[in-house]
């Protein structure tokens, strides 16, 4: 029987996905696993796998369109099916079940659970239309009085103005292709009502980023509302990035792009972290001389080189072994789970077990996507202890930055993190981390010593409680014991520690400890 | 204000326009004699003789032509037809000449005529007489519809259809000749082309015509309870429709449902939410629902021929798709 494919959770925290690719054409055959499509979650692109073998009958979400998750994005089935009655029910009739859990909003999706992570389609729940309040409340019968007038005379910039025009067209060459009733928007807009769409326009929404409530997703204009209400005192993004300014006229004008998923993921989680771990910074210059010779001994019977990192990494770990208050995760009500690596897969209550306990009430198994889902909401603060060590690494990618996590640091030898590092920097910049692999650090290392800098202070990757920036191997004058100067190796490190999970003493003490053992990293076995 | 039936206010109109009038005729099958198929000639025939109140055969197209050859010479004939189903016969005279000759005589020829008689389905008649037809007429420009909903409505837009200079066609129905409305005791017209504000609301739009009224408002009864403001818009005209009272409406409340009872291919529903998609494209809130009677011929088992027809239950569900609102 013909059956709705739809759009499902590929990472913990990702609400909607954009189809980058579909790899099979309509009436192709395919088996249980194969890979139908390629989606661009909020952090990485994924592979759609077949959750059974059909046949592709019709694509209903093409290349370059964005889905909630939940949402239809294909009919499969036998060849030669009739799939036009399941077409029906993507529209407006659709949805009595109603949905069991919303997506998140970006603005504020810290307040719901991430959809439940399935990697197997199976899983995917039906979409069903959002109630909404009565009466009043859903309208304003003032605005909607009011013709179409206004909007020009609101926007005065060009680009708003060049923006303003597609929003009023109506969707009438994508109408063929599906029955009356399906919503359908041209590419660059979601599902979305008039109305909806002249609301955005005038209130400077950018409607894409706006979770559609109706049938199909469809953004109405109790969605615009509620969205609005959301985004005080948050940075909108008024330009869609459709305007084409001309070569000469508009050069002056800046030109304002919509950001990636991606960037805006980065922006909200690091806003969220900055702005509510009170942060404070802890300087330590250290020499590296043993360090490098200890790498140089390493390497010279390798055909590969261990890393820099890689020994970096595992001093960490070796620390954190020593001073589990630094591997903490700091959650209180209402605040973002995911970090910008993700979220914690350590440590994390199943859904729906909200964990109203503070420390080590979890025990973890590092690597299951299915243990990663963030502990959705608490009432009050929680202190989460974490009993494996996976130290995330910060890596700088052309599209924004990604922190592929490390697990079990301190059960691992140089040469296995290495080896993982050097695999998962390869997949971060191909785009195919899978949330397993960049979620759930307990502790961030970021260096920008190949960029030549001495030294720098990071932001806390949420909801870890410290961060290590390390900064360039220099040479430097320095004064020993005997007070004779000499020129050393030497590397700044600033640990970057929340003050609301780690103290001042607590920190400096763990950064002192860590120095010693990376100026001396035999004190890493003792 | 005394109450009168529908088919009381319909006897008023033409009693009044004949005594105002003696170029006004009554024409059709058992107007005279047995007083009208439906009782609405009732008295007339011995009020005004049989030389203004003419018995036919049954012979649609024949007496429908004398009615516009009558016209043509000056007379303004109303045409009564025992049903539209039968008037389908008739369908040549009225389109290819009542509502041509205007036009295609430079204006020299005027056919003020009516045509009227019950319209769309009633009870246990099946197939071949239970249709809703005034798309057919709906359709050709040069002719008026009306099809008022209530005794008042149908006193005075019968009036000023007898008075104008065109063709007009009106629609009326089997079940409506008996209900009761007011109807002011001082003589007035209603004017062609000009829908009413059965009910104010804010939050949704309901359009209709016709019979379906009662339905429609008792569902804007059931939405009220509900805390739904439904506007209900009774149309009274269908052509010229009156854009202006539907686009205000639709502009104060975003969303809109059309209730017809023909069917949904090519009818005035459908011509009502196109003119609201296009002139409301933009406060739109959702897509404009159409409920229309199920676009099959009318079943005679009567569970069907009820399923078939639009209902309060299906105004609701339809309210509920334009709100978004599953819980009503």
């Amino acid at each position: 029987m013909a059956e709705l494919l739809r759009m499902i959770a590929l990472s913990p925290t990702m609400s909607e996905g954009r189809i980058s690719k579909w790899k099979i054409n309509e009436g192709t055959e395919f088996s249980s696993g194969d890979v139908l499509c390629e989606v661009e979650t909020d952090k990485a692109s994924m592979d759609y796998e077949a959750p059974q073998s059909a046949s592709l009958l019709k694509i209903l979400l093409q290349a370059g369109e964005t889905a909630n998750v939940g949402d239809p994005i294909a009919v499969i089935g036998q060849k030669g099916e009739d799939y036009a009655p399941l077409l029906k029910g993507v529209g407006p009739e659709e949805g009595s079940a109603g949905r069991a859990q919303e997506p998140e909003r970006p603005a504020e999706d810290a307040k719901q659970e991430a959809p439940s992570a399935a990697t197997q389609p199976v899983a995917a729940k039906p979409v069903g239309k959002q109630p909404i309040e009565a009466g009043e409340s859903q309208r304003s019968p003032k605005s909607a009085a009011e013709p179409a007038a206004q909007p020009a005379q609101r926007s005065p910039t060009p680009i708003a103005e060049a923006t303003a025009q597609p929003l009023q067209q109506p969707a009438a060459k994508d109408a063929k292709s599906l029955p009356r009733k399906t919503p359908q928007a041209p590419a660059r807009f979601p599902p979305s009502s008039p109305l909806a769409r002249k609301l955005a326009l005038e209130k400077g929404i950018d409607i894409r980023l706006v979770p559609g409530s109706g049938p199909g997703g469809r953004v109405i204009e109790h969605d615009i509302l509620e969205f609005e209400k959301g985004m005080k005192g948050t940075v909108l993004f008024p330009g869609a990035g459709t305007a084409e300014p001309a070569p000469s006229e508009l050069r002056r004008e800046p030109a304002i792009t919509q950001p990636s998923m991606k960037r805006l993921v980065i922006a909200r989680r690091l806003s969220e972290s900055f702005f509510t771990a009170p942060h404070y910074y802890l300087k330590k210059k250290i020499r590296a001389e043993a360090l490098l010779a200890l790498r140089a001994t390493a390497n010279a019977a390798r055909p590969t080189k261990l890393s820099f990192n890689a020994f970096l990494v595992k001093i960490v770990a070796e620390a954190l072994v020593r001073h589990p208050e630094i591997n903490v995760y700091w959650r209180t009500p209402g605040a973002t789970g995911a970090g910008i690596a993700g979220v914690g897969a350590a440590g994390a209550a199943a859904p729906g077990a909200a964990k109203e306990t503070a420390v080590g009430t979890t025990a973890v198994s590092s690597s299951t996507v299915a243990s990663s889902s963030t502990v959705a909401s608490v009432s009050h603060p929680v202190l989460e202890q974490r009993h494996s060590i996976d130290i995330g690494l910060a890596v700088a990618l052309s599209d924004g930055l990604i922190t592929p996590v490390v697990r079990d640091c301190n059960l691992k030898s140089v040469s296995e993190i290495d080896a993982e590092l050097v695999q998962l920097i390869e997949k971060a910049r191909a785009g195919r981390l899978a949330p397993e692999e960049y979620e759930g650090a307990g502790f961030t290392i970021s260096s920008l010593g190949s960029f030549g800098i001495d030294e720098f202070t990071a932001i806390i990757n949420p909801p870890g409680s410290a961060i290590l920036a390390v900064g360039a191997i220099v040479k430097e004058p320095v004064v020993d014991e005997g007070d004779t100067i000499s020129v050393a190796q030497t590397i700044s490190l600033t640990l970057g520690c929340d003050h609301r999970s780690i103290d001042g003493a607590v920190g400096a003490v763990f950064l002192a400890d860590l120095a010693m053992m990376l100026e001396n990293p035999a004190m890493a076995l003792v | 204000m005394p109450e009168l039936t529908y088919r009381e206010a319909l006897n008023r109109a033409m009693d009044e326009e004949m005594a105002r009038d003696e170029k006004v005729f009554l024409i059709g099958e058992e107007v005279g004699e047995y007083d009208g198929a439906y009782k609405v000639s009732r008295g007339l025939l011995a009020k005004y003789g049989p030389k203004r109140v003419r018995d036919t055969p049954i012979s649609e197209l024949g007496f429908t032509g004398l009615g516009v050859g009558a016209a043509i010479v000056g007379l303004r004939p109303v045409v009564e037809w025992m049903t539209h189903n039968f008037a389908l016969l008739a369908v040549d005279q009225v389109m290819n000449n009542a509502a041509k000759l205007r036009q295609m005589s430079g204006g020299q020829i005027s056919v003020p005529i009516v045509f009227r008689g019950p319209n769309g389905p009633a009870e246990f008649l099946a197939a071949q007489h239970s249709q809703s037809l005034g798309g057919f007429w709906m359709h050709v420009p040069g002719l008026k519809v009306v099809a008022p909903a209530t005794p008042s409505d149908a006193y005075g837009l019968l009036k000023s259809a007898i008075r104008d200079d065109n063709p007009v066609v009106m629609l009326e129905a089997e079940l409506m000749y008996p209900w009761k409305g007011e109807v002011s005791e001082q003589e007035f017209l209603v004017p062609i082309g000009k829908a009413r504000i059965a009910r104010e609301g804010e939050d949704v739009t309901l359009i209709t015509y016709s019979k379906p009224i009662r339905m429609v408002e008792e569902a804007a009864e059931r939405l009220a309870e509900k805390g739904v403001r439904a506007e209900v818009i009774d149309l009274r005209s269908l052509r010229p429709l009156d854009e202006e009272t539907v686009v205000n409406s639709v502009r104060k409340t975003g969303r809109c449902v059309v209730i017809d009872e023909a069917w949904p291919m090519a009818s005035p529903g459908v011509t009502v939410a196109q003119l609201v998609n296009s002139r409301c494209f933009d406060v739109l809130d959702a897509p404009v629902e159409l409920v229309s009677g199920e676009d099959v011929p009318m079943p005679y088992n009567h569970t069907l021929e009820l399923a078939a027809q639009p209902s309060v239950e299906k105004v609701i569900a339809a309210v509920g798709r334009v709100l978004y609102r599953e819980d009503l």
